[in-house]
């Protein structure tokens, strides 16, 4: 899942702070369950889960992400 | 998690004195929880102990070289060069939790859950699991309870040479920290200390383990990834010890990564099995409740597994 965050262009990145979690680990687990995630692999965006089981296309993902950055900056 | 001091447990096999074994972290540069297990002086062990913790590692040698009791050395001697090689990385650091391999392969096993000092009950599961066929007997924590006799069931784990893994109650009667329960003695401390948080067993051509629950993700070090890690996280934190069934297609993506096959605990005090993908887990209930009797039974024959309570 990381990787197709890797993949994303330079303009999308810079919108974003990427944290990955490692199930194998307590911290990870602690967080999959916070975020009440089901399945693997998981995205959440701003502290919500957005999708499950699956790796999204670039275009979704990235349009996802542009959708959330200007709600949240709306007004500025 | 949480506490980021580094560290390190080490066990250290002796050469001439009554402990066969001497267990002490360092942490930061000090030495911390020093224990002189299985044998020797306990009042003069522990007063060593308390002499030396949080003392950093370059000042204890003073105080232990050259200390003769026999065979021209002694348990503070011992410990001096327990701590020299750690320190010169000649002893290296300890698992944070101990697992013991049976080396048997089994088709029938019988595991007994909780029997927390109750004697009784114990001898007549193992007596019905020895009638009923079973090739070996596994006890699962906690041996001990708020019981008077914790010490006789002690006795009769070990006289049975019964394979055992350490609970957290018997982990908390290890450090002397029983609070209103029941005493023993040091000796019976000492080999619970000793006992094996993990039990690695084989049953047909399938490898399994069998621990307690998630008081050894506690553990001083506790790493992870060290063996069988991941079974312990995923059963302890992501199920809930399988109780969590939304979080199933989770574990299924992960118990590819998993060393065992079949994976027992019993820190629920409850009865269950759960198959996710080629995976088997159990729970084991109590010895006793409500006045029954049960025991655990897994079962291995031409490919296929299965499990089922025993009641007596």
């Amino acid at each position: 899942m990381a990787e197709s965050v890797k993949v994303l262009p330079d303009d999308i990145k810079e919108l974003i702070d990427v944290h990955e979690w490692d199930m194998r680990t307590r911290e990870g687990v602690q967080r999959f369950r916070e975020l009440k995630a089901k399945s693997l692999p998981s995205v959440a965006l701003d502290e919500e889960l957005v999708y499950e089981s699956l790796i999204p296309m670039q275009e979704e993902l990235i349009e996802e992400i542009r959708r959330r950055y200007k709600n949240k900056n709306q007004g500025v | 998690m949480g506490d980021n001091k580094k560290i390190q447990r080490f066990v250290f096999q002796t050469d001439g004195v009554c402990s066969p074994e001497i267990h002490f972290q360092i942490v930061e540069g000090l030495v911390k929880d020093i224990r002189f297990v299985g044998g020797g002086c306990p009042g003069n062990a522990r007063l060593v102990s308390r002499l030396l913790e949080g003392r950093p590692l370059e000042e204890v040698a003073m105080y232990l070289d050259g200390i003769e009791c026999r065979n021209d050395t002694s348990c503070p001697d011992q410990l001096g060069i327990a701590i020299k090689a750690a320190k010169e990385g000649e002893l290296h650091p300890a698992d944070s939790f101990r697992i013991q391999t049976d080396p048997d392969i089994h088709n029938r096993i019988g595991f007994v859950g909780e029997p927390a000092g109750d004697d009784q009950a114990m001898e007549k599961i193992v007596s019905h699991m020895v009638e009923t066929g079973v090739s070996t007997v596994y006890c699962l924590g906690n041996l001990t309870g708020n019981s008077h006799h914790n010490r006789e069931l002690i006795g009769f784990v070990r006289k049975r040479n019964i394979l055992a893994v350490q609970g957290a109650r018997d982990w908390q009667y290890a450090q002397n920290a029983e609070g209103d329960l029941p005493p023993l003695t040091a000796k019976e401390r000492d080999w619970l200390l000793r006992l094996p948080q993990v039990l690695e067993f084989r049953l047909g051509g399938r490898k399994g383990i069998t621990f307690f629950g998630e008081y050894i993700q506690d553990f001083p070090g506790f790493s992870d990834y060290e063996a069988f890690s991941l079974e312990m996280n995923m059963v302890c934190g992501l199920t809930n010890f399988m109780q969590d069934e939304t979080v199933f297609p989770a574990l299924e993506a992960m118990v590819p990564q998993f060393k065992a096959d079949i994976i027992v605990f019993s820190q629920q005090k409850k009865w269950g099995h759960w198959q996710v993908a080629d995976k088997e887990f159990v729970s084991i209930g109590p010895a006793a409740q409500d006045g029954e009797l049960a025991w655990g039974l897994l079962e291995s024959g031409e490919g296929k597994f299965e499990f089922k309570t025993v009641q007596i």
